[in-house]
């Protein structure tokens, strides 16, 4: 299956994958704090063990603590 | 963990530090380097957790924002360099020039002035409204209005508010409510609970640790449609449910430059763990305070929620748990008395603050409200002999032997 995440292209075999997998598997900075969005849709953070990431999706890991433009 | 104070103690943000630290460590620094460039990228575009810029984003503060953020359940935390700051930033990120807010009418003074002194020439109108019944307030929302502001107990009037009937109200025309909690914290009233969109404190009260460093909070529920606040549509296409954290932070937090200090942050996580003690014992001695003020024949009236005789008294039993916060008002003769009952003052300090480990008086009419006509002062609760005393967590002995003598010395 093919995915985008965060704009890069990820190939993964095998069973389906949930988006808690995908956090792992990218080894994602305190997952807690971070959101996820498919094809533009916000996923509810307590869906994120029963939610499948399907082939071609466009994932995007998001956080709103840092970020944004500085000096 | 379902303890506040296990909570406040144990819950946080923190990294596996270097060196094993027990404690976020404060981070007093400006800016961050990353590996790459790409790494760059993702950190300005919010797609890793990555801090760039104190003004935007810090480790410490962050710690704050996700402890509080734990403790309240909240969507998200931003704190801000105070509680003034807090209200001007929702304010500006909710409403623009043309658009109205609705404000309960009794409202701390320095909020009062920013509404009517600073914010009304850009264009914004404020509805001051009677709220402790909530007929006018359906009338008063129209296809302008942007928010509903009101503070748990109002200062230094302390007038309670049915929160949850008012935000019932809110909710119909979808108008999100924004609570200044800063009297009660999270610890005494779960705003949340009570259908409050935006919680806004002044963390420099009871949450700095007593007064330590100046702060403050902006707490988003998470229990309001951003896609359905006018201001917030456009950011609601792209952030769904963060739309409000995601315009603070990419736009608003980061323009006004009203970032909380590292110091502060680190100084208020601390304040934070010792929160629930401090405020049990202020909520304690003000009890008993104002039961003895109202014994005393020199003390015209006294005003706390925590009185039976409090109109507010059953309110706020049920709103914040049993417990009626650290501020009290009473009246003397005249604001000639009240000057006279101040300066005998020995162990009671002479300070505007509020919730401070020490104990602290103050004469609103002559200070916070000295700005304002008499007409104005009238309007906004605050007589000429009326003092406010902000109860501490020293022995209680202690503070009423200094009170009595002041009294004995009228």
């Amino acid at each position: 299956m093919i995915i985008t995440v965060n704009g890069e292209t990820q190939t993964w075999e095998g069973a389906e994958l949930t988006v808690a997998d995908l956090l792992m598997r990218n080894k994602v900075d305190k997952p807690e704090m971070v959101s996820v969005q498919i094809n533009g849709n916000f996923v509810d953070k307590k869906d994120y063990d029963s939610k499948k990431v399907t082939a071609n999706d466009e994932v995007d890991f998001l956080y709103f603590v840092g970020g944004g433009k500085a000096s | 963990m379902k303890g506040f104070s296990s909570r406040a103690i144990h819950s946080g943000s923190m990294k596996k530090d270097a060196h094993g630290a027990l404690r976020m460590p404060l981070y007093e620094n400006v800016a961050f380097e990353f590996e790459n460039a790409r790494a760059i990228q993702f950190a300005f575009e919010g797609r890793s957790l990555g801090h760039s810029y104190t003004r935007i984003s810090n480790p410490t503060v962050e710690d704050l924002e996700q402890r509080v953020r734990l403790l309240t359940d909240a969507r998200g935390v931003v704190a801000v360099s105070s509680g003034m700051a807090a209200i001007t930033e929702v304010v500006l990120v909710l409403a623009e020039a043309g658009a109205n807010i609705i404000s309960h009418k009794y409202l701390f003074g320095n909020t009062y002035s920013l509404f009517e002194h600073t914010l009304k020439p850009w264009g914004l109108a404020v509805n001051y409204l009677d709220l402790t019944e909530t007929q006018s307030l359906e009338k008063a929302i129209n296809e302008k209005t942007r928010a509903i502001f009101l503070e748990s107990i109002t200062n230094p009037q302390l007038q309670v508010l049915d929160i949850e009937r008012i935000a019932k109200v809110a909710a119909a025309a979808n108008i999100p409510v924004v609570l200044d909690g800063t009297v009660t914290t999270p610890y005494l009233f779960r705003s949340r609970d009570f259908g409050v969109a935006i919680e806004v404190l002044s963390s420099t009260k009871y949450m700095s640790g007593g007064a330590t460093t100046v702060g403050g909070l902006i707490i988003d529920n998470g229990n309001q449609d951003w896609g359905k606040c006018p201001r917030l549509q456009q950011a609601a296409q792209k952030y769904g449910p963060y739309a409000l954290l995601a315009h603070l932070r990419r736009e608003v937090h980061r323009n006004l430059g009203a970032c909380m200090a590292p110091h502060n942050a680190y100084q208020q996580s601390l304040g934070l763990e010792t929160l629930a003690l401090r405020i049990d014992r202020s909520c304690e001695n003000t009890l008993a305070v104002a039961r003895f003020l109202t014994e005393r024949r020199e003390v015209k009236t006294v005003n706390y929620p925590g009185l039976e005789a409090s109109p507010y008294h059953r309110l706020a039993k049920d709103q914040f748990g049993g417990k009626f916060g650290g501020i009290l008002t009473f009246t003397l003769t005249d604001q000639k008395e009240c000057f006279k009952f101040i300066d005998s003052l020995a162990l009671v300090r002479r300070a505007t603050n509020i919730n401070d480990n020490k104990t602290l008086i103050l004469h609103p009419a002559s200070t916070i409200f000295c700005e304002y006509t008499e007409e104005e002062k009238k309007a906004l609760g605050v007589p000429s002999n009326m003092l406010r005393l902000a109860v501490g967590i020293e022995d209680l002995d202690d503070i009423i032997d200094d009170l009595k003598q002041g009294l004995e010395a009228l």
